[in-house]
């Protein structure tokens, strides 16, 4: 039964999904609670500054039970498991709260605006890199598999392992000192110029292709080499299979084996690997992004990371995770409706 | 296992893995690490680097932001280098009460553009008066420094550095060469003291100096009056416009220094993750298949969990909360590396536990442990190999990662960390290649070797992907 299946894998990420939270929330609560009083603080200050006509005594007093007031609200005086669960539960639902000091382009402080709104940017960078380097891996995959051990597959073949250990966010370090410093052809980062030309012109979407194309083909430099080899690696192996083997001896054209043969049982595998690719790069590249000042998700972090703003932290954390689990789970179901033979739990 | 099996099949492993040129390269670039990590005191340039790596004082009579020394090569105007003397004539005079003690280095300047500075070092003890002389080739005397030095008691480094001593005593032995209209554009205090010493004494002194190659000579005279005035063992150390191997950073650190220091630090780094997170994962997923059931099903979410977990922003979180030291961190990676070999372990195993000889191994009541440890875990040996070569430049890559972001161990050096100083010095925008370039090449290269090793033994374990 598909749905059954679909419903257990369901079940299954949102389990997973809240013991994450839970472990997030717990690793948090002490800065998060900092972050807290500091803010309960302040608050207090500025209405003490309102107060007129009473004695510091009075005023002292005054605050103290603000303060108790407020640890209420936030429930802070509840023991520390207790906070725990309420701060996973809050995360649960989508309630962050506000940043400490980071605002969204609009000058808001709420977390949930601050982190969707990076969203779309990371995936305009990554979906742009990811489907370039799937279709570009997959060609260059396939050649290598034909005629495999010859010059290209061997010299593809090393730069894989040449670029397998190369941080992606070095390259884009050398990227922009050579083509944004040295010689000023690219723009060394930043969706748009500023000011950016009007929204929904040409010319704005001139000015963001512009921008993109610096990260994407550093991007692509590194990976579409390794795309390609595990293209290669999958095909090869199924080039091997048995009934490849009578097709051949059937007389079928090479071609026609290869491409209506071999690569209707590999190309599941290969479409996984891009998708997973993809799911990855939900959460942004965080270093490639801080690199290049790319406004997304992996960015946000950096700067959130940098200044300490543990509610930002926690809500793109949580949102991250949830759409890297969502988008196995979604993946899970889209083979399990195209391969029977999964859904059974990997008995096959 | 006996010995001679074991030799056995070592051989007969080689054999197969000496085919391979790219997994030769890789076990010959490895090979190369190891070097520089045993003969590593011999190598580094500067020998205390490990430990003052960040101690500004252990730096400051290098150049600052200097390209390597190799670029002189690839250029037509030469540019100075960094050198040390050590080696000077004395004279010493006895003038009644007082006592002159003069030291001579010789610098033979053959360059087009002069050194940074003239750093001058002594051990003075008690209270002397020191002149600094130069004497140029063109037999022109410049008196660089003149003034009395307190040790008191004891016995004190004295440091002299010409360049900013001297600026005006330059500016004002130039100026009589230089013509009026230029001196209107040039500043008193904006000169660089070094290029007008070793310049032609003409018109533009000032200006645009034109080198005067030749022999100098820095004359040092000590003048005693009390005593127990002395001065001792002076050197001189003349920054170059281009220095050492690989250059040095905006804070005036050796870059080659840097980059070999960091070499034990990654291996341990990458060696120590993988070869942790490989045996944890393999025996893991081998426990998980052998005991299945219920067993297996709880083993598996807790591995699902693990894997749902976004790495670097996780670990990210967990060095800016944990106190930052390398085993810490590298316990933070083996906690989530450990999944990677997991999966296809556990698909191995469950194929290996329906061989006979597990049965019989059980009907002749051996134990859950001897049949997972002696006869499951050996037979995964080989692909546990293959599965830590490729590991270790992933934990290079991470704890590099990590170090960018400022939240690496701040005790020693990494690569990672050059290239986070390199980031937050504004390196890539003033285009000092030669501090971006070599550590993320050393990584490059350390990931390079494994890949090789790893992709070839990854070969010879799935012979399907041959192509002889």
């Amino acid at each position: 039964m598909y749905w059954k299946y679909a419903l257990k894998r369901l079940l299954n990420a949102v389990f997973i999904y809240v013991i994450l939270i839970f472990i997030f929330s717990a690793l948090f609560n002490v800065q998060m609670e900092q972050t807290v009083y500091a803010q309960i603080d302040e608050r207090i200050k500025q209405e003490t500054m309102q107060l007129k006509d009473m004695k510091p005594d009075e005023i002292r007093e005054w605050a103290i039970q603000r303060k108790a007031h407020y640890y209420t609200v936030y429930s802070l005086d509840k023991p520390v498991l207790e906070r725990v669960f309420i701060r996973a539960g809050n995360a649960l639902i989508f309630k962050y709260g506000n940043s400490s000091l980071i605002k969204s382009s609009s000058g808001s402080r709420d977390v949930r605006i601050i982190v969707t709104e990076t969203i779309p940017r990371t995936l305009l960078l990554f979906m742009t890199a990811t489907i370039l380097d799937i279709l570009l891996g997959f060609w260059l995959g396939i050649k290598k598999a034909q005629k495999p051990g010859k010059a290209l597959d061997k010299t593809t073949s090393v730069i894989t392992m040449v670029v397998y250990g190369m941080p992606s966010w070095w390259l884009g370090m050398l990227m922009i000192m050579v083509f944004s410093y040295i010689f000023k052809v690219f723009p060394s980062g930043g969706l748009t110029s500023t000011p950016p030309p009007p929204d929904g012109s040409w010319a704005f979407f001139i000015d963001s292709l512009y921008h993109l194309i610096l990260p994407v083909i550093t991007l692509l430099v590194i990976g579409f080499w390794g795309r390609a080899f595990l293209t290669r690696n999958i095909v090869l192996s199924t080039l091997q299979e048995d009934y490849i083997m009578s097709a051949r001896a059937r007389g079928v054209p090479e071609r026609k084996v290869l491409y209506g043969h071999a690569l209707r049982s590999a190309a599941p595998p290969i479409v996984t690997m891009g998708l997973l690719a993809l799911i990855v790069s939900f959460s942004g590249n965080i270093l490639f992004e801080g690199i290049f000042s790319w406004p997304g998700m992996g960015n946000l972090y950096w700067v959130a990371v940098q200044q300490n703003d543990i509610p930002v932290l926690m809500g793109n954390l949580s949102l991250t995770t949830g759409l890297y689990i969502a988008g196995l789970a979604i993946l899970d179901l889209i083979y399990g409706f195209l391969d029977p033979r999964i859904k059974v739990g990997g008995k096959a | 296992m006996k010995f001679a099996d074991m030799k056995d099949s070592f051989k007969e492993f080689w054999a197969e893995f000496s085919k391979e040129k790219t997994g030769v390269i890789g076990l010959i670039l490895f090979a190369l690490f190891v070097f520089i990590v045993v003969f590593e005191p011999v190598l580094l340039p500067f020998e205390d680097a490990n430990d003052r790596w960040r101690d500004i004082t252990y730096w400051a009579d290098n150049p600052k932001s200097a390209p390597p020394v190799w670029t002189n090569w690839f250029s037509s105007k030469k540019k100075a280098t960094t050198e040390s003397y050590y080696d000077y004539t004395t004279a010493e005079e006895d003038l009644g009460g007082m006592k002159v003690v003069e030291y001579t280095f010789d610098y033979d300047y053959q360059f087009d553009e002069a050194p940074n500075d003239i750093i001058l070092h002594m051990d003075v003890t008690g209270a002397p008066m020191i002149v600094v002389k130069v004497v140029r080739p063109d037999g022109e005397e410049v008196e660089v420094y003149y003034g009395s030095f307190n040790a008191g008691n004891n016995t004190k480094d004295f440091r002299l550095s010409v360049d900013n001593n001297s600026r005006d005593i330059l500016y004002n032995f130039a100026v009589p060469f230089e013509n009026r209209e230029s001196l209107k554009d040039v500043k008193a205090g904006l000169i660089k003291t070094t290029d007008t010493l070793f310049a032609k004494a003409e018109e533009g002194i000032l200006r645009s100096p034109v080198s005067l190659k030749g022999d100098y000579k820095i004359v040092i005279q000590s003048i005693f009056m009390g005593e127990n005035d002395n001065v001792e063992s002076p050197y001189l150390i003349m920054p170059g416009k281009v220095s050492g191997v690989l250059g040095t950073d905006s804070s005036k650190r050796d870059v080659w220094t840097g980059v070999l220091a960091g070499v034990k630090w990654a291996l341990l780094i990458g060696i120590l993750t993988a070869i942790v997170s490989v045996s944890v994962g393999v025996v893991y997923g081998v426990i998980s298949a052998y005991l299945g059931g219920w067993k297996d099903a709880v083993m598996q979410r807790v591995f699902e969990i693990f894997v749902s977990v976004p790495l670097l922003p996780v670990l990210i979180v967990m060095s800016a909360i944990f106190e930052p030291s390398i085993w810490t961190m590298i316990g933070m990676m083996v906690l989530f590396f450990w999944t990677g070999s997991v999966k296809t372990v556990r698909s191995m195993a469950l194929q290996i536990k329906e061989e006979t000889y597990i049965e019989a191994s059980k009907a002749l009541g051996a134990s859950n442990f001897r049949i997972i440890f002696k006869h499951m875990v050996p037979l995964l040996i080989p692909y546990s190999f293959s599965s830590m070569a490729l590991f270790i430049p992933r934990a290079v890559v991470y704890e590099a990662t990590i170090s960018l972001l400022g939240l690496g161990d701040a005790q020693i050096v990494t690569w990672g960390q050059i290239l986070s100083d390199a980031l937050s010095g504004g390196a890539v925008m003033s285009g000092l290649w030669w501090w971006v370039v070599p550590p993320g090449l050393s990584i490059a290269f350390m990931g390079m070797a494994f890949a090789f090793i790893g992709f070839s033994l990854d070969k010879i374990l799935h012979p399907k992907l041959r192509t002889r």
